[in-house]
């Protein structure tokens, strides 16, 4: 075992071996597990004994505030540790977050957990091994910057036989030092164990079956728990029929909150059977648009009567020159309309969570990506202070973003609450695809022009949505958090406004990548917050994979690629003629030569028969932030519309790349996920409800139709810090497959997904033709 | 009603009604992490076990159906670190999964291809896998690693 969970025992314990418990020992130096030391937000972050430990056996342990979605990232946080430290990565091992033992590292999310959480674990891990020099110095009678250390030994320089080991030094013993700032990182040159492809931790456990998710967690005495949601939105509990699961055995209660209800049993079957049978009148609510008219309802929604959120820009995002006198001076001007559907985050794993309410304090067992944030908010809808909940974080199913994770624990809390037993919540397919955010449908309004010379000289794009946003936890570097933003909470009639910080995500990457655009205008209208049951649209949408940046990176490639063939124009030139920054000029060259970019103009080759080939381009990235190009090679079937992605080539610049096999598999699989996005994925409605709610009804990419082949290029820039990974590639596939999609049969898809039916309504409609 | 399955090999009495899905005995009853509920539906696959070395998805799959003559084997049951049945070793060397949530049916389902047909082809395998999902992507590893657990 490599990853250690709240044993129930405190924080000293873990500091004397890593895997037996042995209670009752002394111990010099802090005690972590007065509770005067955890403060509302866990351990202090100054210290270097918050962060790690040294074990009698030489094996360390790494406090990690962050959450491991399956990316791989603790595996990345570990080798960073060991590198730091001097130790080999057969002995580190991690221990999640747990509200008793671990500082708060804020939400897991942003692809930040290696480019921004690694930054105070790598500084903690050089502290604690600048002191274990000064104890080896002292231990060795010489002078601090004589000793070395690798593999768990500090030695002489010169003098390997005068050594002492970290277990010597310090095992099971805190340092009770503050972390100074002082002490320096490795040089990159150094490293030994960060860049190379190091197999991850946890996949052993996975491939036998022995590790333990979210959903397998099993503490003593505990019920399970099923919820029952209302049939449409915003309806209202008006009776429960308590006589129609009187037949249910096993059955404990029936359980209400407002509009939240649930029953719990002894066994998970009778749970299941009793959700289903139970008979529940509602009023009737159909507050939602007609799915067909959703973008016209969302293009006249008015704009957010309160404002825009105090962290984020307001509606212009990017202005430059004068836009009018450019559009005035172009020889062409081309205007287009984007729009991008709901999605699912389509997790494996439904969401679940246990949580014990008992008088004297709460354990919660769940799968957020945001422990601190989630612990305040339980809190608060229990009428508890911090340190009476106990939260202890497992790894779940892969969630991509804001799944139903955080909104399962409050389901629990009432449960748990109303039976005083643990209760194991487990949410259905249902449960997850139809009260879950959703990644947010989007409009966008493109306008451009071009000289006589095919250099753009006027820039438009005019987006309208409403919040991504809409986690329990305040923004960093605020702790904390409001359970108002889960749908569950309002359910159970918490009335309390949630948190409302959507516009920063729904316009993350809204900037062009280009620097020569000159006359520019981005505009972003923000609609406000919204969820089932409140807001403007009664549709939950939250943070997916990037947020609204694919959306962005969509609109803005997919124009820039009209812009192009409008020019007469090769998509890589006429990019490369905008001054892309240079690392995106980097990554453009080496994707094209990877790829063998064929240079025309898109659809020039004007390619016959039933199958047409093609091939599109897309660019993302900034300065300070990983830059991707991605190239993308489809077959159409011009008969049926259907559209198959063969061969990707993505050419990446993430900075220093501390796991090379790990960001390749994120790459892969972001590549393989945004493919299907594109392709196949919309969520459906009617007029009360989500109906996409089973994976027939939501289908998503399969083994016969994935890519051939994605093939890679890192561009390794160690000179770099090390940059996000999990997200930027993926956001390259929307616009690459919509401008390899017109490359082939010379029509622009500009709504997503693009299905057959989309496709051939493209190829027959007389405006497409025209273009 | 009780009830005696057999289950990698060692019997296990469960007093679960008749129509319990086979995954919450295995889960609850047997306390197997192994067989995952992903839908619940027959879907996914993620649920996925060998009865009678054929696939199943015991989401689906009454208790009642079944008998202690019934050879049920999960992943637990398919390999042990120890001695690793060749896929879960060649899941390790691909490192083919992210999350690995869907995994044990992707394993269950290969191991049942691989002891029809050794050395299926790549259209094989996809066939083969039509009818497990994977959300993060991880698919062109999963092929990767049933080839080389082919060809091991």
């Amino acid at each position: 075992m490599n990853a250690i969970h709240g044993s129930g025992f405190p924080r000293r314990d873990f500091l004397k071996g890593a895997g037996t418990l042995v209670v009752g020992f002394a111990l010099g130096g802090r005690d972590f597990a007065a509770a005067a030391e955890l403060g509302p937000y866990g351990p202090p972050d100054d210290q270097i004994d918050s962060w790690l430990a040294i074990h009698e056996d030489g094996t360390a342990t790494l406090f990690s505030g962050c959450c491991e979605l399956g990316t791989g990232s603790s595996t990345g946080l570990l080798q960073i540790m060991a590198e730091e430290l001097g130790l080999p990565m057969t002995r580190v091992k991690i221990h999640f977050p747990d509200t008793d033992l671990t500082p708060d590292q804020f939400v897991s999310s942003g692809s930040r957990t290696i480019s921004l959480h690694a930054r105070p674990i790598r500084q903690a891990a050089a502290e604690a091994r600048a002191a274990l020099a000064e104890l080896a110095a002292k231990r060795l009678n010489v002078a601090p910057d004589r000793i070395v250390t690798a593999d768990g030994v500090a030695s002489v320089r010169g003098a390997p036989g005068r050594s002492v080991t970290y277990a010597a030094l310090i095992g099971g013993k805190t340092f009770d030092l503050k972390i100074t700032g002082k002490a320096k990182p490795k040089p990159v040159p150094e490293y030994k164990i960060v860049g190379q492809p190091v197999k991850r931790w946890d996949i052993p456990e996975k491939v036998f079956a022995s590790f333990t998710y979210m959903q397998d967690v099993k503490v003593p005495g505990m019920l399970h728990g099923r919820v029952v949601r209302p049939p449409a939105h915003d309806a209202k509990l008006i009776s429960i029929d308590e006589s129609s699961v009187a037949h249910i055995p096993g059955l404990v209660k029936i359980v209400r909150a407002a509009d939240l209800v649930g029953v719990v049993a002894m066994r998970e079957e009778q749970a299941i059977a009793a959700a289903q049978a139970l008979k529940v009148t509602w009023s009737d609510w159909t507050g939602l648009p007609e799915m067909k008219d959703l973008h016209s309802v969302i293009r006249n929604l008015p704009e957010f009567a309160e404002g825009y959120p105090a962290e984020s820009p307001g509606g212009v995002l990017a202005k430059s020159g004068d836009l009018d006198a450019g559009l005035k001076n172009s020889a062409k001007v081309l205007k287009a309309t984007y729009l991008s559907p709901y999605h699912h985050h389509g997790s494996i794993g439904p969401s679940c969570a246990v949580a014990d309410v008992r008088a004297d304090g709460v354990t919660l067992w769940c799968g957020t990506q945001t422990p601190y944030g989630m612990r305040e908010a339980a809190a608060k809808f229990l009428g508890l202070t911090n340190d009476k909940v106990h939260l202890i974080y497992y790894e779940a199913s892969g969630c991509y973003g804001q799944n139903g994770a955080d909104d399962v624990i409050i389901d629990a809390l009432v449960l748990s609450r109303a039976v005083g037993k643990p209760v194991r919540v487990q949410w259905s397919r249902a449960d997850e695809n139809g009260w879950e955010a959703l990644k947010a449908a989007r409009i966008s309004e493109c306008e451009g022009g071009i000289d006589a010379s095919g250099k753009i000289v006027a820039w438009n794009t005019q987006t309208y949505g409403l919040s991504g946003y809409s986690r329990p936890e305040y923004h960093e570097p605020k702790h904390g958090g409001e359970p108002g933003s889960l749908v569950t909470a309002q359910l159970a009639g918490w009335d309390k406004p949630g948190l409302e910080e959507g516009f920063s995500g729904a316009a993350g990457n809204f900037e062009p990548v280009y620097e020569d655009l000159p006359n520019k205008r981005v505009v972003f209208t923000y609609l406000g917050p919204t969820s089932h049951r409140q807001g403007p649209l009664r549709i939950r949408v939250g943070s997916m994979r990037g947020v609204g940046s694919p959306d962005n990176i969509f609109v803005a490639e997919c124009f820039m690629d009209e812009l192009a063939a409008a020019a007469g124009m090769d998509a890589l030139a006429f990019r490369l003629k905008h001054s892309p920054r240079a690392r995106g000029v980097a990554v453009l060259k080496a994707a094209a030569e990877k790829a063998n970019w064929q240079t025309r103009v898109s659809h020039a080759h004007n390619p016959q028969g039933d199958v047409a080939r093609g091939r599109g381009i897309a660019l993302l990235g900034s300065n300070t932030d990983t830059n991707v190009a991605g190239i993308y090679e489809v077959a159409v079937n011009r008969k049926t519309g259907a559209v198959r992605v063969e061969r990707v080539v993505i050419a990446q610049d993430c900075g220093l790349v501390v796991n090379p096999d790990a960001v390749r598999n994120q790459i892969e699989g972001g590549i393989i996920q945004s493919t299907s996005r594109a392709l196949m994925e919309e969520v459906t409605f009617d007029r009360a409800r989500i109906t996409s709610l089973d994976w027939l009804s939501y289908p998503i990419m399969r083994f016969d139709e994935i890519p051939d082949a994605v093939e890679i290029v890192l561009v390794d820039r160690p000179d770099l810090p090390p940059m996000r990974v999990g997200e930027p590639a993926s956001e390259s596939a929307w616009p690459g497959i919509a401008n390899a999609i017109y490359d082939a049969i010379g029509v622009r898809m500009r709504q997503m997904p693009f299905t057959p039916a989309r496709v051939l309504q493209a190829l027959n409609s007389p405006r497409q033709a025209a273009l | 009603m009780a009830n005696t399955l057999t289950i990698n090999g060692k019997p296990v009495a469960t007093d679960a009604a008749p129509d319990t899905p086979l995954l919450y005995v295995l889960r609850n009853d047997a306390g197997l992490h192994g067989p995952r509920f992903g839908c619940g539906l027959g879907q996914c696959g993620s649920c996925t076990v060998h009865v009678n070395g054929e696939p199943v998805r015991s989401c689906m799959r009454p208790v009642s159906s079944l008998t202690v003559r019934d050879e049920i084997v999960t992943l637990e049951g398919l390999g042990t670190p120890e001695k690793p049945h060749k896929l879960q070793s060649a899941f390790i060397e691909e490192q083919a999964m992210q999350c690995g949530y869907c995994i044990n049916g992707m394993i269950m389902q290969a191991a049942a291809l691989l002891a029809k047909n050794p050395k299926p082809s790549v259209p094989e395998i996809k066939a083969a896998l039509h009818d497990n999902l994977c959300r993060c992507g991880t698919h062109l590893r999963i092929v990767r690693a049933i080839q080389r657990a082919s060809q091991a």
